[in-house]
């Protein structure tokens, strides 16, 4: 659950103001329920998805069952907590360390934050082979094949299961629930958990980074406009570019 | 007194350019506060990398090399990270950020109980820790974000730093690796899509970005076209790499890699929030688009209001004629 980006933000006294009604499932979580849903479609199992939250989130969680999810878990929260990556990576390890599972798939980064450590961070808190980045995953021999993106190219890597994988939003349109799916989403369990029932410290829970203050980054002044003969204008900016601005 | 170790990231047999902006700014930080600056490089033939990086001030360079690096992947590196920092012990270790990096920032400051700011454009001392900017929400704002702990990991975007020379002796110190193969918790079958000899995009001093506007094959051969002249890398907006037009590894926005050159020249591209997420600290952005309304032009210092097949053909033969 991320609030949404395109969404009108403003800036007072260092904190940020948002319409707090506008929040989503994040694009990338999407991405990686979508991916889940069709690994389900061709090998079957099941598509367990789990939030982190406040009680908000229950709406994200029932968007994810209406594409498709089988049934969820919420681990709930006041909202209030001033948790960062770490704290949410560490909770979610306490949730899965007595579960079963084959694949762990969540998104790469959440779009506001766009932080991208808590994938990794629960992999190797639960000591599981992970990747992240993937733009395609495939199941052969019961191994999962990842098509990540790398730095200059892809690279397809083969991780033995259990394993983790994190989700770039390149990967698939995450589908739209349909009428149907949104009536079959209310009848599909969701369990409430409270981070009291996990065993785990509270020390644990403790972030070590925090966000003291926003500004507004400085926006860019627009610059020059030209509008025109084609010829006239392309020729006056690569002048420009070479008296001017001093970079050809 | 404590240690700042900066990580050197080796793409193509070369140093990252990144990598070196992050450590000359670590070298800067360390004179201010009273600390030291140490490298490592963690790659085949790691060693033959240090003369350069004693060049920016490191006092002490781990080397760890093994073929195994050639690749990316992340057990062995992590592995390798986990063993320099057991020895250099730093208090803060610091990244250019990177798909590499991405990778394993999150795996690498769970194992090593470290706080994390990852993909920072700016950091410094406080009393107690370090203060970053981060840009969150598509980058429309600034979060100052502080770490505190004993240990901290910081990834820094390209182009946030300049590159500053500061020459010392090094002392090198190579660290021992070994690796079975049984301990490789993921194995990398192929590299699909290499991209060769294309510039690396957070290298580049130009980078020639192709969007929705660009067409068809006459439009990309101007796009190659421009690039060439420049020497530019060449970028896509989203648009295009989902269409199969452009690898995905020239994807540029907030999905893709975030870009920070010289000149940016956007062609046939709107400016989506994400996309803009991506290129906003280039120095100097050029747009081209038909649309006078498109928002790229908010962000543009050069707006060519125009159709691209018929601004590029004249824009280039200019460009030539300039560099003569």
């Amino acid at each position: 659950m991320v609030p949404d980006v395109n969404a009108p933000i403003q800036i007072k006294e260092g904190k940020l103001i948002q319409d707090a009604d506008r929040m989503i499932l994040n694009a990338y979580d999407a991405s990686a329920v979508e991916e889940a849903l069709v690994l389900k479609e061709k090998h079957g199992g099941e598509v367990e998805v789990v939030s982190v939250g406040a009680a908000k989130a229950s709406e994200t969680i029932r968007k994810a069952l209406a594409m498709g999810a089988d049934k969820a878990t919420h681990i709930t929260t006041s909202g209030d907590e001033l948790f960062d990556s770490g704290s949410y990576a560490r909770i979610l390890a306490a949730f899965f360390s007595d579960k079963e599972f084959d694949i762990l798939s969540l998104g790469k980064q959440s779009q506001d934050t766009d932080s991208g450590l808590t994938g990794s961070m629960v992999a190797e808190l639960l000591n599981l082979p992970y990747t992240t980045n993937a733009v395609g995953l495939e199941i052969e021999d019961g191994k999962l094949i990842v098509k990540r993106q790398g730095d200059t190219g892809q690279e397809m890597i083969e991780l033995p299961t259990p394993c983790a994988v994190t989700c770039s939003n390149d990967m698939n349109e995450p589908r739209i629930p349909n009428l149907k799916g949104i009536m079959a989403s209310k009848r599909k369990p969701v369990e409430q958990i409270e981070i009291d029932d996990l065993s785990m410290d509270d020390s644990a829970l403790e972030a070590n980074t925090q966000v003291v203050s926003y500004e507004e980054k400085p926006a860019r002044e627009a610059g020059k406009k030209f509008e025109g003969e084609a010829d006239e204008i392309a020729r006056e900016v690569a002048q420009l570019l070479d008296t001017e601005a001093n970079v050809l | 007194m404590s240690t700042l170790l900066t990580h050197i990231a080796i793409s193509d047999g070369k140093i990252k350019r990144s990598s070196l902006e992050v450590l000359s700014h670590c070298k800067q930080l360390a004179d201010q506060n009273g600390h030291t600056v140490e490298a490592v490089i963690v790659a085949p033939e790691a060693s033959s990398f240090t003369d350069e990086v004693q060049k920016y001030g490191a006092s002490k360079v781990y080397t760890v090399e093994d073929p195994i690096f050639k690749n990316h992947m992340n057990t062995p590196v992590l592995k390798a990270l986990a063993k320099v920092m057991e020895q250099a012990n730093p208090y803060v270790f610091a990244f250019a950020s990177t798909e590499g990096t991405k990778d394993i920032m999150g795996a690498l400051a769970a194992n090593q109980q470290a706080a994390v700011l990852p993909d920072v454009s700016a950091f410094k001392f406080t009393d107690d820790g370090i203060q970053a900017k981060r840009p969150v929400m598509a980058a429309k704002i600034m979060a100052n974000t502080e770490a505190k702990g004993d240990t901290i990991l910081v990834s820094v975007r390209s182009g946030s730093y300049d590159l500053n020379e500061s020459p010392t002796e090094a002392e090198v110190v190579n660290i021992d690796f070994s690796m079975d193969e049984g301990e490789l918790k993921a194995t990398l079958r192929e590299i699909i899509s290499a991209s060769g000899d294309t510039i690396d995009l957070n290298e580049a001093e130009a980078i020639v970005a192709a969007g929705r506007g660009v067409k068809d094959e006459e439009g990309q051969k101007l796009i190659s076209e421009l690039a060439e002249i420049l020497n530019a890398g060449i970028g896509a907006s989203r648009a295009l790499t989902e269409a199969g037009v452009y690898d995905p590894s020239l994807q540029i926005g907030q999905t893709g890699k975030v870009v920070s050159p010289q000149l940016y020249i956007a062609v046939g591209i709107s400016g989506a929030i994400q996309h803009v997420a991506g290129m906003a600290n280039s120095k100097v952005i050029v747009a081209v688009n038909k649309d006078a309304d498109a928002p790229i032009f908010d962000v543009a210092d050069y707006g060519i209001v125009g159709d691209l097949y018929k601004v590029l053909p004249p824009f280039i033969e200019e460009i030539k004629k300039i560099k003569g």
